[in-house]
C-alpha cells in the first residue's frame, strides 16, 4: 500500500500541470489571428431553435463552407449560464444574443469583442437609440438584431357586452390607464371576464418603466456613472401605488408569473392585455375576437413606450473570430438576414431598411384583429419610445427592482417598498462605484 | 372506542396528504392532454380544473418533433451509461474498502463520506472549468463522468459488504478464487438488493442533471431531458400543453424505474449497516 502514495502524488501533480496547461491554451488572445475561414460557427441563444433557421440558412447559402450550430440555453438560465461559461473564456461560443441593457456590464468584464470599426454603418442603418444602447465608454460591442415595443390588446366580445367603446388604433387617441382601469371594471361585472386588466410580464422592469416615466418619475437610475438609485420619485411612487392597487382590488390576478399570462387573455378571462409585438401571432389562434390599441399613459402625464430587445455580440475567447463576424454582420447589418430573424417570431428587426419592409406586414399578422398595428409600431418607435438605461450597475437594478415589482404586486406598500430598493441598490453599486 | 376513532382520522389525514401531493401530478396530466390554449382556462378550482371530457394526444405527438424526443433519449443513455459504469467504480470501491484491511482505511473511508456531504453544484462550477480544459464539453463523456463516483453509492454498498460473513472469502481463497473472483463471485451475487439500490441512486442523479449540462455546453447533439423541456419555454411564449406533455413523459420514465426496483430500494437501505 505504500507503493500507492508515490503514485498519487504524481497522479495529483500530473492533473495540476494538465489544468494550468489547459487554460493557459485557452486563454490565449485570438485578436491578431481571425481563425479558419471555413468551418462551423456556434450561436447561443435563448430562443427556440426554429426562430433562427431561416437566418441561418439563408446565411449558409451565402457563404459556402460556413455551417452555424445554434445551441439554445433556457430563458431563465441565460444570464447565469452565459456569465459562467464566458467568464471561463469558453472558446465553444462564438456568436451569441445580448439584452441591450446588459452591454455595459458584459463589455465592462471583457466577454464582447470590440466591435467599433462597424460604428459609422451601425449609425446609419439603426435608430438613435439602438445605436447608443450598444454602445459603452464610447465604442460599440453588439451590434442590434431586434427591436419592440408594447400595444394594449382589448377584449372586443366582452367590452361589447359590457357597453364600452373600445379604444382606437389611433396613437391621437390613445387611453389613458383610469380610462383602461374604468373600462376593465366594466368589463368585469357585465363582460363576462373575470379580470379588468394584465400586463404580459407583471414583475418586470422593460414593461413597468413606462409607467414611472409616463408620470415624469424618471428611468430609476441617475448620476453620471449611472449608479445612483432614483426610484423614490413621485413618479415611481404614484405609479406604483397605482400598480399594487390593481392586484389588490382584483382588476390583476396575482399568483400568474410572467409570460403565463398570454393564455389567460387568450382564453377570453381579461378585457385589457398589455403585450408585445409577439402576441400579434400568438394570439391569432384564440378563439376571442380582440383588436390592439397604443400603449396607455396616465392622465396628466405623457406617453411612453418600452423600446428594445436583443443584440449580438462576439465572444473574445472565440477562436473563428473571422467567421463569427461574418454571421453577425449578415444577421444585423444586412436587411435580409435581419429579416430572416424576425420570419419566424413575430419580432420588429432593427435594421431601419428591413423594419421598412417588415412594419407594414404587422396590419395583417392576426387579419382585421391587427389592423393599426403598424402604423402605432412607427409612431411609438419616433415619438415614445424610451430605452432602459445604460448603466454597468443594470444587472443589479433589474434584479432589484423585479423583487420590488413582486413584492408591490403582491400587496407590500410600495413606498417603503421602494425605500428599500433604494438601500439595496446602494449597497449592491457600492463595490462597482 | 378511541384507538379505533384515532386511526380512522390518521387514516383520514394520510388520506387528504395523499390527494394534495396527487392533486398538481393530476393537474399536469390533464393539462398535458388539453391544447395549450386551455391550459388556464380553469383557474377557478372546479372538478374541470383536474379532468379532462375531451382529452387530445396532440400535445405528445406535438413533443416528436420538438428537442423532447432526442433529448430523452440521450438522457435515458447518460443515466444507462452511469449506472453500468458507476457501478463497477463504486461496487470495486466499496469491496476495497470493506474487504481488505489495511492502514488508513479508516480514512479513505472517511474521505468518502466527506465527498457525498459536498453539494455537486457547490463544486459544478470549477470541475466545468476543467472539464473545458480537457476538451469535454458538448460530449457524452463530459455528461456521464460527474455521475460515476457517488460517495452515497459507495457508503451504501461498503455497509452492506460488510455484513458477508468472512467465512465465506475464506472458502473461496481456499478454493482457489483470486481476490476479483472473491469480488465477482461472492459479494456481487450476494449484494443484489444493495447494487439496485445504489443503481436508482446513480440513475436519478443523472436523470434529473440540470446545472451540469447547461454549464458543459448542450448542443442539439447532446442536449438532455431537464434542459430541453426547459427550453420547451419560450422567451415570449410558452406552449403548456406541451411543456406538461413534455414533464409527463420525463416523470413516467424514471418512475417505471423506480417502481419496478423499489422493493429492492427499501430492502438496501434498511439492510445496510445492520448486518
Amino acid at each position: 500500500m505504500k507503493r500507492l502514495l508515490p503514485a498519487a502524488v504524481v497522479a495529483v501533480a500530473a492533473l495540476v500541470a494538465g489544468c494550468d496547461g489547459g487554460s493557459s491554451d485557452s486563454g490565449a488572445p485570438a485578436a491578431t489571428d481571425n481563425g479558419p475561414q471555413t468551418g462551423t460557427v456556434t450561436f447561443t441563444g435563448t430562443d427556440n431553435a426554429e426562430t433562427y433557421q431561416p437566418v441561418i440558412k439563408a446565411f449558409e447559402a451565402e457563404n459556402p463552407g460556413i455551417k452555424v450550430a445554434y445551441t439554445q440555453i433556457p430563458f431563465d438560465q441565460f444570464n447565469a449560464t452565459m456569465q459562467q461559461r464566458l467568464s471561463a473564456k469558453d472558446s465553444g461560443i462564438d456568436v451569441y444574443t445580448v439584452d441591450e441593457p446588459r452591454v455595459s456590464q458584459l463589455a465592462a468584464k471583457g466577454f464582447l469583442t470590440d466591435l467599433s470599426d462597424l460604428d459609422d454603418q451601425v449609425k446609419t442603418k439603426f435608430s438613435v437609440a439602438a445605436y447608443k444602447t450598444n454602445h459603452f465608454r464610447d465604442k460599440l460591442w453588439s451590434l442590434p438584431m431586434w427591436n419592440s415595443t408594447q400595444f394594449l390588446f382589448y377584449n372586443k366580445t366582452a367590452l361589447a357586452k359590457a357597453k364600452v367603446t373600445p379604444p382606437t388604433a389611433d396613437p391621437q387617441q390613445r387611453w389613458t390607464w383610469e380610462q383602461v382601469e374604468t373600462a376593465g371594471r366594466k368589463a368585469m361585472q357585465s363582460g363576462g371576464t373575470k379580470y379588468g386588466l394584465f400586463m404580459e410580464q407583471p414583475e418586470a422592469y422593460y414593461q413597468l418603466q413606462p409607467l414611472a416615466e409616463s408620470l415624469g418619475g424618471g428611468s430609476g437610475i441617475e448620476g453620471d456613472d449611472a449608479l445612483t438609485p432614483a426610484v423614490e420619485t413621485d413618479g415611481w411612487k404614484k405609479a406604483m401605488q397605482w400598480y399594487g392597487a390593481t392586484f389588490a382590488s382584483g382588476l390583476s390576478p396575482r399568483g400568474i408569473g410572467g409570460f403565463q399570462t398570454g393564455p389567460v387573455f387568450a382564453n377570453g378571462q381579461v378585457a385589457f392585455f398589455v403585450g408585445g409585438p409577439w402576441d400579434l401571432k400568438i394570439f391569432g389562434s384564440s378563439k376571442i375576437d380582440w383588436g390592439v390599441a397604443p400603449l396607455p399613459y396616465f392622465e396628466g402625464g405623457k406617453p411612453v413606450t418600452p423600446t428594445g430587445s436583443w443584440s449580438l455580440g462576439i465572444n473574445p475567447a472565440s477562436k473563428q473570430q473571422g467567421m463569427a463576424r461574418r454571421f453577425l454582420e449578415f444577421a444585423t447589418l444586412d436587411p435580409t438576414g435581419n429579416l430572416a430573424t424576425s420570419s419566424t417570431t413575430t419580432i420588429i428587426p432593427a435594421n431601419l431598411e428591413a423594419q421598412k419592409q417588415y412594419t407594414p406586414k404587422m396590419d395583417a399578422f392576426s387579419g382585421a384583429k391587427t389592423a393599426g398595428a403598424a402604423a402605432i409600431t412607427a409612431y411609438e418607435s419616433e415619438h415614445t419610445a424610451v430605452s432602459r438605461p445604460v448603466s454597468v450597475g443594470y444587472i443589479q437594478f433589474e434584479e432589484v427592482m423585479g423583487k420590488a415589482f413582486a413584492d408591490i404586486r403582491n400587496g407590500t406598500n410600495p413606498d417603503t417598498r421602494l425605500q428599500e430598493a433604494t438601500r439595496q441598490l446602494t449597497d449592491a453599486w457600492r463595490s462597482i462605484k | 372506542m378511541k384507538p379505533r376513532l384515532q386511526s380512522l382520522s390518521l387514516s383520514v389525514l394520510g388520506g387528504v396528504v395523499g390527494i394534495l401531493f396527487f392533486l398538481p401530478l393530476l393537474w399536469v396530466l390533464t393539462n398535458s392532454l388539453r391544447p395549450g390554449s386551455e391550459t388556464f382556462a380553469h383557474l377557478t378550482l372546479s372538478w374541470r380544473t383536474f379532468f379532462e371530457l375531451k382529452p387530445t394526444l396532440h400535445n405528445y405527438s406535438a413533443l416528436l418533433s420538438s428537442d423532447v424526443g432526442r433529448a430523452t433519449l440521450n438522457s435515458i443513455l447518460v443515466s444507462a451509461a452511469t449506472v453500468v459504469i458507476g457501478l463497477a467504480v463504486c461496487a470495486s470501491a466499496a469491496f476495497g474498502l470493506a474487504a481488505f484491511e489495511y492502514r488508513g482505511r479508516g480514512l479513505v473511508f472517511g474521505i468518502v463520506v466527506l465527498s457525498f456531504l459536498v453539494p455537486f453544484d457547490a463544486i459544478a462550477i470549477p470541475l466545468s472549468t476543467m472539464f473545458r480544459d480537457w476538451q469535454l464539453t458538448n460530449t457524452f463523456t463530459g455528461l456521464v463522468l460527474p455521475g460515476i463516483g457517488n460517495g452515497m453509492a459507495i457508503f451504501l454498498l461498503r455497509q452492506f459488504f460488510l455484513g458477508i460473513p468472512a467465512e465465506l472469502v475464506e472458502a473461496g481463497r481456499l478454493d482457489g478464487l483470486g481476490w476479483f473472483g472473491v469480488f465477482r463471485w461472492i459479494y456481487l451475487p450476494l449484494s443484489r438488493p444493495a447494487l439496485i439500490g445504489a443503481g436508482l441512486m446513480l440513475f436519478l442523479f443523472q436523470w434529473q442533471s440540470y446545472v451540469w449540462p447547461l454549464l458543459i455546453g448542450t448542443d442539439a447533439k447532446h442536449i438532455l431531458g431537464p434542459v430541453a423541456l426547459s427550453n420547451l419555454q419560450g422567451q415570449n411564449f410558452a406552449d403548456y400543453g406541451l411543456v406538461f406533455a413534455g414533464a409527463v413523459v420525463l416523470t413516467v420514465i424514471p418512475l417505471m424505474v423506480i417502481a419496478g426496483f423499489q422493493r429492492y430500494f427499501v430492502q438496501s437501505v434498511a439492510s445496510s449497516g445492520l448486518k
